[in-house]
């Protein structure tokens, strides 16, 4: 073999493509999320033989994945649960807007010069704009998250989110102290699972992907840390608990079905 | 299939949480991906879950599409090969189709929207791959269409896998001097 034919840009290529062995693909995963030279190399390839999808057959999926497309979009963010709107979901979703502003920033400076193009398309918009809560109530995802306060033995600016699949059970309550930046988890009701772990992740608009928290569950109490974040990422975040390998997460990201989620609920305002 | 600008300012939007937006780009590219997707699993159940998938990381990472580096359809194409590429490498048992099922798509397509999405960008790649020598053509399309792994093509093609390889690296290499940079 050439050396040629053992840079990164064939590496990126035959990955693209999809025939690199297990190992390299792995390593090749590892190389987009810490090269952005690599990652370079992997958006022209998938751009220039991106093309050749153009001569497949498109086929209709089968009508329901919509349906459970939306309830995990939902149970992924579970702030934004479809539900009818009201003005405090409304209020909610504005937030989020604003936290995403600079996350934005670049789609912004292109919109700009899509702006006559938005004219043009905002009535197709509007009229393709079906609110999705009104959904028949078979199709509407199954609110995952009920986030409540809970008595928990209070101390100043402490937050307790239960995360839960139905108010019946709570499954974790996750405490957390965000002036010191430190949390607990207490398994209340999930069942450990044989060859499975309970990973927590913390989903946030500031960052792309959720952030790992550690395992919980294996003991009946979990300390994980949350050293790394600031306290309004804390605060703003959504805790939720997928279902994983033992050990976690192979991935660094949740391979598995995300069970429970919550939001943190202020059970103590800080001291002034 | 919509224009590629008007996919453009879905993403934006979606980029921005608006699920209508979100529902109108499922609408217009679901076809499309499931298409592609089925073909490299071949099993239904296979190819719903990596639906579900490839659209919620478009709804979580929306922001990042850059339409400097892709068009909406190659990015959101990407995604969907990528997890269906993963999901078929852990089931192995997941069989090989018939060849010539895979190939027939590349060689003639009835989809009315092939004239309109014939870019120039696909034909600069298609006139690069018409210079490769017929075996190694054969080579990029059955695993960019149907996922096949060096393995899969080295019992097909009889060769080792090392030698499988080595000629696809040379027929991207190929490939990517014939597109210029």
């Amino acid at each position: 073999m050439t050396d040629e034919t053992d840079s990164p840009d064939m590496l990126a290529a035959e990955y693209v493509l999809g025939t690199l062995a297990n190992d390299e693909r792995t390593r090749a995963d590892a190389l987009r999320a810490s090269d952005p030279r690599f990652e370079r190399l992997v958006r022209y390839w998938e751009h220039r033989l991106g093309q050749l999808h153009a001569m497949v057959q498109p086929v209709e999926p089968p009508p329901d994945i919509w349906a459970r497309v939306q309830a995990r979009v939902a149970a992924a963010e579970p702030g934004s649960v479809m539900l009818p709107p009201d003005p405090e979901r409304t209020a909610q979703a504005e937030g989020n807007v604003i936290r995403l502003h600079r996350r934005l920033g670049r789609w912004r400076r292109t919109a700009a010069g899509l702006g006559a193009l938005a004219a043009a398309l905002a009535a197709i918009i509007v009229t393709a704009a079906i609110n999705p809560g009104l959904l028949p109530a078979p199709l509407r995802p199954k609110p995952v998250e009920i986030a409540k306060i809970v008595e928990a033995p209070a101390t100043a600016g402490r937050f307790v989110a239960v995360l839960q699949q139905n108010a019946a059970s709570p499954a974790f309550i996750l405490t957390v102290d965000v002036a010191s930046r430190t949390a607990s988890v207490r398994r209340v009701s999930a069942e450990q699972q044989p060859g499975k772990s309970y990973e927590l992740w913390l989903v946030s608009d500031r960052f792309p992907a959720p952030r790992s928290l550690g395992l919980v569950g294996t003991d009946d109490f979990a300390r994980p840390t949350l050293a790394g974040y600031d306290p309004s990422t804390i605060s703003d975040a959504t805790y939720a608990v997928s279902l994983e390998p033992e050990g976690g997460s192979p991935t660094g990201a949740p391979t598995g079905p995300v069970l429970f989620a919550g939001k943190l609920v202020e059970a103590v305002p800080p001291a002034p | 299939m919509l224009t590629p600008p008007e996919l453009v300012w879905l993403l934006a939007a979606v980029a921005k949480r608006d699920r209508a937006a979100f529902e109108r780009l499922y609408v217009a590219t679901r076809a499309k991906l499931y298409g592609i997707v089925l073909r490299i699993l071949r099993r239904a159940d296979l190819a719903d879950e990596v639906m579900q998938e490839t659209y919620l990381k478009i709804w979580n990472s929306a922001g990042q599409f850059d339409p400097a580096l892709a068009s909406p359809i190659t990015w959101m194409v990407a995604i969907a090969r990528n997890r269906a590429i993963d999901m078929v490498r852990k089931k192995s048992e997941v069989s090989i189709e018939e060849e010539s099922d895979v190939l027939e798509v590349a060689a003639d397509s009835p989809d009315p929207l092939a004239k309109r999405e014939m870019t120039e960008e696909l034909r600069r790649l298609l006139a690069c791959m018409g210079r490769l020598e017929e075996e190694r053509r054969r080579l990029v399309l059955l695993a960019y269409y149907g996922g096949w792994s060096r393995e899969q093509l080295a019992a097909r093609f009889e060769k080792p896998v090392n030698t499988i390889k080595t000629w696809l690296r040379r027929a991207l290499l190929e490939i990517r001097e014939c597109l210029g940079s």
